[in-house]
């Protein structure tokens, strides 16, 4: 059964990374980055020009001795991770419906968790090239690592893949069920964005969006990563590091519960391709 | 003729995007969504409201307003490139041979997609801008009228006729949705939509003068949030004018240009 699903989890990655590099071309690559220079010079504007660097002084008690340009270049090397990893994941039975395939994978034997974990495993791959590259144009705007902690790096980006992989999950299941392209996925994938504290501390935010923001795997895994590259004082890291395993489980058995659901009412209903 | 090819056209668009009520609350999201991420980009800076200065003038915009503006403009922007998708779409159908083989005329079935998403549009503005006053208290301080709505719709036509000149790019690459994708991150920094145009980097300027966002984004923040009157705004709203024109002419030539390529290439579906 592992051994099984491991050889699942390693076609799948095998067959995806071929389908990513096989049309490989450097202006397609180096497109990709345009995003995250426009939000680091954007926010390299407004801290420097805009407000000519006078930050709040609860900025400084809230994420410690970091600077301003450092806290965003991390927020936004994660966001490009994320998006890079976990929306791949979100959309995988999309492009198999709308490929034609979608009747195909589901009538196979293989477990659903593997075949997603190893889009995950590939776009993970993927886009940790991504995130490497962010931090270097970040060294451009002026990030500084000013400690790190390899330990607490590695594990706060496992720790967060497995949150978003629920995530990725539930995504499925409601592509699935509602008959919308990517709207949902797209929405939902923002919105986790937007309340995980990634262009500013989580206390700065109004109170509605922090409680959001408690739900979020995201929310501890970048306060992690901040720890792990930029000091580890001014935050609890066991409870955080436990908050992130937590909502890391809850996600999946969700996720994994709602897809099974949904693919069962779906085979009941004749609804996987025409509905 | 054009006008029945654009309300049928607008039709279509509207029911593809309606197929479900969820559509509404899912499209009022994702702009929302954006906005909240740009408004918390200021939080940990000590000011909250943004010095903007245009011609001898100076406005102080509360930022929530300015961010919300900024948003509520750009989505829309990035909705009008997104009707320069309407090709992409058919071609995806395997419909984009019949259209194009279609006596319709190229600029109606653009105006179509870009009316069914102005449409769409419509409610999402003022759903987002009740919600903002609302829930964020966004400081509105409109003090004519008139120059509010002349500011929307000459922003509304210039985005418009952008949107369709990036249409041709459908037609004319394979990587016409990935060229206009990566466009829009640039275009909202040159814009000014973040950050006021006093605070760009000079050299950066030319460019920002280029797109019609830029005049858009300055009259519809002086007029909705800093009581700007027409004749505050008289500038800005004579160059979207010019600006419409200008990309219309410009969009019927790059359009009649890639459709003939690519039909003489055989490239229109198979490419």
């Amino acid at each position: 059964m592992v051994a099984h699903a491991l050889r699942v989890i390693a076609a799948t990655a095998k067959y995806n990374l071929i389908m990513t590099w096989r049309f490989f071309s450097w202006s397609g690559f180096a497109l990709r980055f345009f995003s995250p220079i426009m939000t680091l010079g954007a926010a390299w504007v407004l801290y420097n020009f805009v407000y000519n660097s006078t930050l709040s002084p609860e900025f400084q008690t809230a994420v410690g001795s970091s600077g301003y340009m450092s806290f965003i270049t991390v927020g936004n090397a994660f966001y490009v991770f994320v998006f890079a990893a976990a929306f791949v994941v979100g959309r995988v039975f999309f492009w198999e419906r709308a490929t034609g395939t979608i009747e195909a994978t589901f009538m196979t034997p293989m477990s659903r968790l593997a075949y997603l974990s190893g889009v995950m495993a590939a776009a993970a791959t993927t886009s940790l090239i991504d995130f490497t590259a962010v931090f270097v144009l970040g060294s451009a705007f002026g990030f500084q690592i000013s400690s790190f902690n390899g330990v607490l790096f590695f594990s706060s980006l496992l720790l967060t893949s497995i949150g978003l992989f629920g995530i990725g999950l539930i995504t499925n299941a409601v592509t699935l069920t509602f008959r919308d392209r990517t709207t949902t996925a797209n929405s939902l994938m923002i919105l986790f964005m937007v309340f995980a504290g990634l262009v500013c501390p989580i206390e700065f935010m109004p109170s509605w969006a922090q409680v959001i923001s408690t739900f979020l795997p995201l929310t501890y895994g970048v306060r992690l990563m901040r720890a792990s590259l930029l000091g580890t004082q001014s935050i609890d890291l066991i409870q955080n590091i436990v908050a992130l395993i937590v909502l890391g489980a809850f996600y999946v058995v969700i996720g994994s519960v709602t897809l099974r659901m949904i693919e069962r009412n779906l085979k009941k209903k004749a609804l996987f391709s025409v509905f | 003729m054009f006008t029945r090819v654009v309300i049928a056209e607008a039709v279509k668009s509207l029911r593809i995007y309606f197929f479900s009520s969820r559509t509404l609350f899912w499209a009022l999201a994702l702009p929302l969504g954006n906005g909240l991420y740009f408004y918390f980009l200021y939080l940990p800076f000590a000011a909250r409201s943004i010095n903007f200065e245009f011609g001898q003038t100076s406005f102080s915009l509360d930022l929530v307003g300015f961010t919300l503006v900024g948003q509520l403009l750009y989505t829309f922007f990035t909705m009008m490139l997104l009707a320069g998708a309407a090709f992409e779409s058919e071609r995806w159908q395997g419909t984009l041979e019949s259209v194009l083989l279609s006596p319709a005329n190229r600029i109606a079935v653009l105006f179509g997609g870009a009316l069914a998403n102005a449409l769409n549009y419509l409610w999402m503005l003022i759903g987002l801008t009740l919600s903002w006053v609302v829930f964020v208290h966004v400081n509105v301080v409109i003090r004519d009228v008139l120059a509010l709505f002349a500011s929307l719709a000459l922003s509304y036509l210039a985005i418009v006729a952008v949107g369709m000149c990036l249409e041709a790019l459908f037609i004319y690459s394979r990587r016409g949705a990935l060229y206009v994708a990566t466009l829009q991150e640039p275009m909202m920094f040159l814009s000014g939509q973040i950050f006021p145009l006093s605070s760009m980097p000079r050299f950066l300027l030319p460019l920002s003068y280029l797109l019609p966002l830029t005049f858009g984004l300055v009259a519809v923040r002086l007029t909705m949030l800093g009581g700007a009157t027409m004749s505050d705004v008289a500038i800005p709203l004579s160059v979207l004018v010019v600006m419409t024109l200008g990309f219309l002419l410009l969009a019927k030539l790059l359009v009649n240009y890639a459709e003939r390529r690519a039909k003489a290439r055989a490239t229109l579906t198979q490419f």
